[in-house]
């Protein structure tokens, strides 16, 4: 788990990675929980809390108040976090996407169903003939494409 | 669970094992086959749960090296640019294959006396027809009749739903005057033979929990064990064994779940481990007659693999495609780039197939077989707010011409979980692909703008996508010549008389199309030509 102030640096990196959206309709990866999966990721790759606290470090040795700095200030720390640290940025982004996509909520704001996909599905209508043939026409009409 | 001799033993429970089982199956020889996997009962597939996409980074990765579960065998991959992918268990790679269904096309059983490359096959076209119908029978194949990229033939379902997104790039092929058609799918379109029709949850990499596609798990593996042939789960076979003094094959040595090494002895020995599995074990299979590995007098077993190079083209329109609803590869199939045009600077061809798009994090993580996350911060916003959802794309799928570097060998330092050596790639793709990948790009591009995009999103560099080893072929080829190919025109060795292999393997070249409809109506070929030499099968 991260606790307490470490856990507000997280949430804010989280909001910088996955920025909310500027009419506050989509949430950033903080204010949606994304550090709650963080810990419990070990399937995904080995030791997540490693690249984790090497990040959180790596952040707070190159800003003192990192919740003081301004949007674009905070975005160039992490770019310069992300120079030195490569490895553990990259594992920590990955695992924000999976951390942040895999919560049902969060699909229906990008038009994908809040439902685990089976056994529901999606409605979707099957082309009339008349359709497919008039939008095949101008293929057909073109005759055979292949080498015997 | 007896060992007692049998006589015909299959390795391998996939598309091919399965297909070939079926295919003997009025013979009343007692038929076994191992699997090293278990059975997978449709509720385990992740796609109920609510973090289904999360099961593609993990268990359900199609990457055995990621996933690494028991029955899983891991694979050296660091030396090629394309990492095979597969499934381990009851059903093979179709459990999570994407039921894309092309045939293969007369001219793909001729590419050395059409075009002067690589060799023909020993079958053709017409010797397979009836094979296909067949295999599409068993199967449950939608799609519409009709198609003048092929010699006639009508599958017996209609289409799946091509939706918006089909309909929007069908638009732009038919702008250009390009050849199109809705995708041949083994997914049903209408309830059928007790099955249920596909309900377009767009998943289908995770397993099929709706029954709709068609992996042999729901297709040929219920008909076999109503016909009685014996299924042995999680045995995994690590060596085939040979008489030294007739050269021919016993049996087999297996690991059993009870974790002993068992002794299977059989008449006739049947590998259908996939292009990779197959060559491993006969290279794991040495003895005093083969010090080379199993059937490898020609030294060719491992040579020659082929995988189907891919990238993708996408585009941004400007009315949501709804890409995630409808199965994952399967809407429209542009084919008009496949045959040889003189006019290009490469022979052979590829084909632009419109799959849909896929989840948003599998989107964000790269998309499916790519694994190159998309940016973070402001760059993520727009790239999920103002393209995800407004996308369509094409995937230029481009045949793979043998080259004996290509291979599969063995690396001793590597082994799975019963300690048995691991296969080892070495792959990269050839100059004629790169210029094949490069004009199905700007083609691509074309039908996109055609199809009304706003923007393309192209990666315009040479590399291919990487987890996208999908189809495995050629590393036993068929042939006439004992020197030059390791099995004959119906999938015999030709160094060991009872030894078959019916996966693709043994495939010559490989098509520019997904290849398990090719692979199974060979498995059903071949098992019909067992049954009319059976009187001087070992001759
Ligand atoms: C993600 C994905 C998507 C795909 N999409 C498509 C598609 O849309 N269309 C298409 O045509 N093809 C597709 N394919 C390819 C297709 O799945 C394969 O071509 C097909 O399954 C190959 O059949 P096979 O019998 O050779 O091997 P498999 O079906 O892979 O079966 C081989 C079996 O052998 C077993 N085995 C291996 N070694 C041993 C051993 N030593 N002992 C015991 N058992 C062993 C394995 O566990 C496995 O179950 C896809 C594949 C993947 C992975
Ligand atoms: S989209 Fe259709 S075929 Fe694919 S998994 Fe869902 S129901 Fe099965």
């Amino acid at each position: 788990m991260v606790t307490g102030e470490k856990r507000q640096l997280l949430d804010l990196i989280l909001d910088e990675l996955v920025p909310p959206s500027a009419d506050g309709r989509i949430p950033g990866a903080g204010e949606a929980g994304v550090a709650e999966f963080l810990p419990s990721s070990e399937s995904y790759v080995p030791k997540p809390l490693d690249a984790v606290n090497s990040v959180l470090s790596s952040v707070s040795a190159k800003s003192a108040d990192f919740s003081a700095l301004d949007r674009t200030e905070r975005v160039s720390v992490l770019k310069a976090v992300e120079a030195d640290k490569p490895e553990s940025f990259e594992t920590l982004v990955r695992l924000t996407y999976m951390g942040y996509y895999s919560q049902p909520g969060i699909r229906p704001l990008f038009g994908v169903g809040a439902h685990p996909v089976h056994p529901e599905g999606y409605a979707v209508e099957r082309e009339s003939d008349e359709l497919l043939a008039e939008l095949t026409k101008s293929v057909r009409s073109r005759g055979s494409n292949y080498r015997a | 669970m007896s060992n007692d001799p049998v006589d015909v033993l299959i390795i391998g429970a996939g598309a091919s094992g399965a297909a070939f089982a079926w295919s003997i199956i009025d013979t009343r020889m007692r038929i076994l086959c191992l699997e090293q996997g278990p059975r997978i009962a449709d509720k385990e597939f992740p796609s109920r749960r609510d973090d289904y996409e999360l099961a593609r980074y993990a268990e359900f990765s199609c990457d055995p090296n990621v996933r690494r579960l028991k029955q899983d065998y891991p694979i050296n991959s660091s030396d090629s640019c394309i990492a095979p992918v597969n499934w381990n268990g009851v059903g093979g790679s179709t459990i999570n294959f994407l039921g894309h269904w092309v045939r293969m096309k007369p001219s793909d059983f001729k590419a050395r006396s059409l075009d002067g490359v690589a060799d023909d096959w020993p079958v053709d076209y017409p010797t397979l027809e009836p094979f296909y119908e067949l295999n599409d029978r068993n199967t449950g194949v939608s799609g519409l009749g009709g198609n003048p990229a092929y010699p006639p033939y009508c599958p017996e379902l209609p289409p799946i739903p091509i939706g918006k997104l089909g309909q929007t790039l069908a638009n732009g092929f038919n702008k250009l005057g390009w050849h199109w058609w809705p995708s041949d799918v083994a997914i049903l379109s209408q309830d059928h033979d007790g099955r249920q029709k596909c309900v377009n949850a767009g998943t289908c990499d995770l397993g099929c929990a709706a029954g709709a596609k068609g992996g042999t798990n729901f297709t040929y593996w219920p008909m076999l064990e109503n016909a009685r042939v014996e299924l042995r789960t999680e045995c995994r076979v690590r060596e085939i064994l040979v008489d030294q003094s007739t050269g021919f094959a016993t049996g087999v040595l297996y690991h059993g779940p009870d974790g002993q090494v068992h002794e299977q002895k059989a008449e006739l020995v049947v590998l259908a481990c996939n292009g990779i599995g197959t060559p491993r074990l006969l290279l794991n299979s040495t003895s005093r007659l083969f010090p080379d590995g199993l059937a490898n007098r020609s030294g060719k077993v491992g040579k020659f693999l082929m995988f189907h190079p891919l990238t993708g083209v996408a585009g941004v329109f400007d009315e949501p495609m709804r890409g995630h609803e409808g199965p994952m590869a399967c809407a429209i199939l542009s084919q008009e780039f496949y045959e040889t045009d003189p006019s290009n600077d490469f022979v052979r061809g590829y084909g632009l197939h419109s799959g849909r798009s896929t989840t948003p994090m599998t989107y964000a993580l790269g998309g499916y077989g790519i694994d190159d996350p998309i940016p973070w911060g402001e760059a993520h916003r727009e790239v999920m707010d103002g393209q995800y959802p407004y996308l369509a794309g094409l995937t230029v799928v481009t045949e793979d011409l043998p080259e004996e570097r290509n291979c599969v060998t063995l690396d001793t330092g590597l082994t799975d979980s019963d300690g048995i050596p691991a296969p080892k790639v070495a792959y990269r793709i050839s100059e004629n692909t790169r210029k094949m990948l490069k004009h199905g790009e700007e083609r691509s591009k074309e039908a996109l703008l055609a199809a009304g995009a706003k923007t393309i999103l192209a990666k315009n560099g040479d590399s291919v996508w990487r987890r996208a080893g999908w189809h495995q072929m050629g590393t036993c080829r068929m042939g006439k010549d004992p020197e030059t190919s390791v099995v004959d025109g119906w999938g015999r060795s030709h160094d060991v008389k009872n030894l078959f292999i019916v996966d693709g393997s043994i495939f010559v070249t490989s098509g520019a199309v997904n290849p398990t409809s090719t692979i199974q109506a060979l498995a059903l070929y071949i098992g019909e030509c067992i049954k009319s030499n059976i009187g001087n099968l070992f001759d």
